[in-house]
This record gives C-alpha cells, sequence and structure tokens, in this order.
C-alpha cells in the first residue's frame, strides 16, 4: 500500500506540464488579473482624488468611531459612478478589487477542468460557490 | 479629508512592510491602528483590512506558481476549509460585540506571535499517505542543484481543521491568518516550508476575498476609508 501511494505520489508532478495549462496559468492568469487589478486601483483612485479635490468631502474623524456605510445595490453603484459620485466610485473600485480571488479561483477551475480532473474541479467549484455565497450572507445580513 | 487620506495611505503602506517585517502579516498591525489612531469601528477596520489584504497579495500567488513553488492541488483542496471559515468569521463579526472583537483579536496576535518564532522547515516526506495520495497531492520543488526535489503530503483532515480556524480568524478579524496556514501545512500536514510559504501566499487573498465579500455587500465598508487603505495595500503589493 505504502509502495502504491509513493509510487502515485511521484507520478503526478502538481505542476502543469501541457502547453494548453502552461498557456492559462503563464500568460492568461497575470494578464487578466493585472487588467482587473488596475482596473480597481484606478476607480479607487479617481473616486478619492475626486472626493478630496472637486466635491471636497469633509470627514470629522471623531464621527468615524460611530461610521455605518450605506448598503448599495451594485447596479445604483455604477450608475452613480457615471454621474461622477466619489463615495460610488471609490465603492466600485473595491467591488472591482473583490473580482481578484474570484477570477484566480475560476481560472483554477478552468485548469483542472482541462486536466479532465472532475474532483478538484468540484472542489474549485464549491470554493467559486462559498465566494457568491459570501455576497449573499452579507444581504442577508 | 487630505490629512486623512494621506495618513491612512501610509498606516496601510507602513503595515505592510511591518507585517513582512515580522512575519504576522499587514493585518495584524492595521486593523490596530485603524481603529486606536483613526477611531474606526472595528467592523469597519475588519472589512477595510480584509480588502487591503485582497491588494497586497494580488501579485504574490502569480509569481510563485510561475516559480514552481505553489502546490495548487493542497491550495484548492484547502481553500474549500478557509473559505467556508472566512465567510463564517466574517458573518460572526457582524454579530459580535466590537469589544469582544478586540479582545479576541490580541489573543490571536499572541498566538500568531507564538507561531510564527516556532515556525521551522520539517523533513521532507518521502511519501504521501494514503488519502493525500489518492489526490495526488504530493509534488515537487526545485531543488539547489537544479533537479526536481520530490515530497509527499499527510493528514489532509487535521490541516483543513486548522484552515477552518484561520479561515474564521481572517473573516472574523481583517487579518491573512498567513502564520497559521504555515503551520497548519509545514507542521501538521509535512510540506516543505518553502512550499508551505508560497501556497499559503496563493491561498491569503482567496480567504481574504471571501471574507471582503461579507463585509462589502453587508455594507460595513466606509468607501472613503477602505479605498485608501487598498490603495495603500496595493503599493506594498508584492510584485509580480
Amino acid at each position: 500500500m505504502a509502495a502504491q501511494a509513493l509510487s502515485i505520489a511521484r507520478t503526478k508532478p502538481i505542476m502543469p506540464v501541457n502547453p494548453e495549462e502552461e498557456r492559462i496559468l503563464r500568460f492568461w492568469t497575470p494578464v487578466l488579473l493585472r487588467i482587473i487589478l488596475i482596473t480597481a486601483v484606478v476607480l479607487m483612485a479617481f473616486g478619492t482624488g475626486l472626493a478630496l479635490f472637486v466635491a471636497r468631502y469633509h470627514i470629522d474623524p471623531s464621527s468615524l468611531r460611530h461610521a455605518v456605510a450605506v448598503q448599495m445595490r451594485p447596479t445604483m453603484v455604477l450608475s452613480e459612478s457615471i454621474q461622477g459620485n466619489p463615495n460610488a466610485m471609490a465603492t466600485l473600485g473595491l467591488m472591482v478589487l473583490t473580482l481578484v480571488p474570484l477570477v484566480r479561483v475560476a481560472f483554477c477551475f478552468l485548469l483542472f477542468l482541462k486536466e479532465r480532473s472532475s474532483i478538484f474541479a468540484a472542489f474549485t467549484a464549491y470554493v467559486l460557490v462559498g465566494l457568491i455565497a459570501g455576497i449573499l450572507l452579507g444581504k442577508i445580513g | 479629508m487630505l490629512g486623512l487620506t494621506v495618513a491612512l495611505l501610509a498606516l496601510a503602506a507602513g503595515a505592510g512592510f511591518a507585517g513582512a517585517l515580522s512575519g504576522l502579516g499587514g493585518g495584524a498591525f492595521l486593523v490596530p491602528a485603524l481603529v486606536v489612531l483613526i477611531g474606526l469601528p472595528m467592523q469597519a477596520a475588519v472589512g477595510a483590512s480584509l480588502l487591503a489584504v485582497v491588494a497586497t497579495s494580488a501579485g504574490a500567488s502569480v509569481a510563485f506558481v510561475r516559480d514552481g513553488w505553489t502546490n495548487l492541488r493542497v491550495a484548492i483542496v484547502l481553500e474549500c476549509a478557509t473559505v467556508t471559515g472566512a465567510i463564517g468569521g466574517a458573518w460572526l463579526a457582524g454579530v459580535v460585540s466590537p469589544a469582544l472583537l478586540e479582545a479576541l483579536f490580541a489573543i490571536v496576535m499572541l498566538q500568531s506571535a507564538y507561531f510564527s518564532m516556532r515556525k521551522r522547515d520539517s523533513d521532507v516526506l518521502p511519501a504521501s499517505d494514503p488519502l493525500c495520495a489518492r489526490l495526488e497531492l504530493g509534488g515537487e520543488f526545485p531543488g539547489d542543484s537544479g533537479e526536481p526535489v520530490r515530497y509527499g503530503v499527510s493528514n489532509l483532515p487535521g490541516g483543513s481543521v486548522i484552515m477552518v480556524l484561520a479561515g474564521v480568524m481572517s473573516g472574523l478579524l481583517g487579518i491573512g491568518s498567513g502564520a497559521l496556514k504555515v503551520i497548519a501545512m509545514d507542521q501538521v500536514m509535512g510540506l516543505p516550508l518553502k512550499v508551505s510559504s508560497a501556497t499559503s501566499n496563493f491561498m491569503i487573498g482567496v480567504t481574504a476575498g471571501a471574507g471582503a465579500l461579507v463585509f462589502l455587500s453587508r455594507g460595513d465598508v466606509v468607501p472613503m476609508v477602505a479605498a485608501p487603505v487598498a490603495l495603500g495595500g496595493y503599493c506594498r503589493r508584492d510584485r509580480w
């Protein structure tokens, strides 16, 4: 049994070896993650800059102790951002930022599907569903 | 507001630097700084910190996957545990009192410091135990001479239990829980230390992302505070 286990462990390297996996993992994943991350950074920086220099928001640090953020629907955040609302723009940037882990896991899901590794595709699907369940749980309260 | 924004950017970048130096992670310094120095409610500080962890860890995993240190299969299996824990922890953070959260934070930081000091490289397992072998979790990493070094993995159930705890801590307290993840993989599952660190880096962003999604959709994030904090985290991110 131990000898069999050793032989299995040795025959399957964990790093991708075929060109398709290489292409997904080493090229497309970093490219897409970079695009998402830079979009999030630009939105957050633009929203903060607008609040500072155009809308001239004033936040009293002493009021932060009791600060309660307003729950905004994604469609509302998007439409308010287009209208130039700094708060909505920063919120949109934060929402885009949370896409980074989602997309990373989605790429792993594709990788395991390509590998025809159904058990790992199922594990990855569980993680994806868990991340989406987090959004729903937050909405419930 | 300009002074507050600059202070938040500096705090996030400084906390990331201190976290990297101490091995405790940026959240260990950022959450107390946001509560004590800025006066943010604990829940909002935790939400902002989780978003900063996502921004900071975004690059690390890709670099480590490229270098051949991350064990993607182990990461995905254990992420099932950390994501479950993180969502539960983030939900709890909205229920328990801020005073209890602050006390828990102090206890967890002491425990993380203890684990960080105990961190040591274990011997490479020559073979996986039957469950890990069936899941083909063993792998190889680039050795000093350039030849790949093969290793096995064991005790997946034990590692998973600790990962659920790491996830709860992350979602509840706004930390990456990297120290605990490395201990679970290195000491409990027998992975080599560098493989454990790389795999942990890959997992941290996903775990923090799960918690951050709960906070963001619940409305426990103050955008004009969280955005500069995340930008500070991004400035201190690991290079791609």
